[in-house]
């Protein structure tokens, strides 16, 4: 059996191969790459979890604030969620209690953000030249601060 | 050794080289196996969530868009996106027959300021822009390190933790829509708030739209919206020509939108 030592050693040497090719493979690979793709697919609940929502939607803000929730709906404003003038529920709201005061925008720049008369906006829109809006409607001022909420309610504009 | 048996019997080095071809291929065939797909069958991403049973899409009525920005400040304060940076942003163009000018002040962020262009405009409007997901992305096919990839339910995501921010990826995107984020280096981008979508919620953008531009859509749901207007309107992509595939459809969409 001369010649049964070289298919040993030829063996031997594939092993030691593929043993060092699996286990550098098993340092280098991440387990959950390649199972449905060439990437690593642990990320895909990684990027489920990477964060709480933030912005809860309006039944969350009328959970507690079910008054300027039901004049929102019947108003003007009804397609206007809470939370793209207030900010995110999160800012307010952690683990279903009041955390921290709602940072509320007063100034006439909220409204200019929608309202004010731009190149771009459908024509349908309502939107006014703030200057010449405050003209019409008689009111002595500039424009600045609060001056549309002296009128307005945000909740149920009148036009 | 016998003197005629030298033709059939392999040399040392070619019996060598073949085993290892031999154990190569049968590494390769067993390593994408029965094995894998029990793995695979196992971990199922979310609880209570299967991602065969959705594939989302995006569709955005540009006719109804009033530039007031609260879609991209929502996706900033639902993403923490840095401030200069954009994972969805608003452009106004301002079109004439001499001329066409393009603007997006801080992305949009705060609203539009009035504008004055160098000629007479006869149309204006607003085109909100965000990563279209693309079928055939180009992004993903160039990251050398597999860290971008598109899930089955139709989003294309970056694993933060493969990425090694060479920025391949955000040269790749026609759309502009990645960049690399200055605090981690590595390549981020829209991801259809995909914490959000995967428990039920709509995106940020989405949520905050005040007159319906942006509407977010499951094209494996019957009666959806989104799926309707999809299969019966008349929708357009962006750069249709390069074949991407985007998962992102626009309505009204004008001739000047790249």
């Amino acid at each position: 059996m001369e010649h049964a030592r070289h298919v040993f050693r030829a063996v031997l040497v594939l092993v030691v191969v593929v043993a060092a090719v699996s286990i550098g493979r098993g340092f280098l690979v991440p387990p959950s790459y390649g199972l449905h793709g060439p990437y690593r697919y642990d990320n895909v609940q990684e990027q489920m979890d990477v964060r709480a929502p933030r912005h809860g939607g309006v039944a969350a803000c009328a959970a507690c604030h079910a008054a300027q929730a039901d004049k929102r709906t019947a108003g003007g404003h009804r397609t206007v969620s809470c939370e793209a003038c207030h900010g995110p529920l999160a800012r307010h709201v952690a683990e279903g209690k009041r955390s921290a005061a709602m940072p509320v925008d007063r100034s006439y720049l909220l409204c200019a953000r929608c309202h004010r008369k731009v190149l771009g906006r459908p024509e349908g829109f309502p939107q006014v030249v703030l200057e010449r809006h405050l003209q019409d409607q008689q009111v002595a001022g500039p424009v600045e601060g609060k001056v549309c909420l002296d009128c307005h309610d945000p909740h149920s504009p009148k036009p | 050794m016998d003197d005629t048996t030298p033709s059939t019997t392999p040399s040392r080095r070619a019996f060598l080289g073949g085993a290892l071809r031999l154990a190569g291929g049968a590494w390769v065939l067993f390593s994408g196996g029965p094995l894998a797909d029990a793995l695979a069958t196992a971990g199922a991403p979310g609880e209570g969530y299967d991602w065969t049973e959705h594939r989302y899409a995006y569709l955005i009525d540009t006719e109804k868009c009033i530039g007031c920005g609260s879609c991209a400040r929502a996706c900033a304060a639902e993403n923490d996106v840095p401030d200069g940076f954009f994972r969805t942003w608003i452009e106004r163009y301002v079109v004439g027959v001499e001329g066409s000018h393009v603007d997006s002040p801080n992305g949009g962020k705060d609203g539009f300021p009035p504008v004055q262009v160098g000629f007479e405009p006869t149309k204006a409007f607003f085109v909100p822009k965000l990563c279209n997901h693309c079928k055939e992305t180009p992004c993903i096919q160039v990251c050398p390190v597999g860290a971008s990839y598109r899930t089955k339910d139709g989003m294309v995501l970056v694993d933060g933790e493969r990425c090694i921010g060479c920025a391949y990826c955000v040269q790749a995107c026609p759309y502009g829509s990645r960049f690399l984020d200055p605090v981690t280096h590595t390549a981020e981008k829209c991801t259809w708030c995909y914490h959000r979508v995967t428990k039920g919620l709509r995106p940020a953008c989405v949520e905050v739209c005040p007159t319906g531009t942006r509407m977010f859509g499951d094209m494996k749901r019957d009666g959806d919206p989104v799926r309707h207007a999809i299969e019966h309107d008349r929708v357009a992509i962006l750069q249709g020509h390069l074949l991407t595939e985007p998962q992102c459809f626009y309505l009204h969409l004008d001739k000047e939108v790249r």
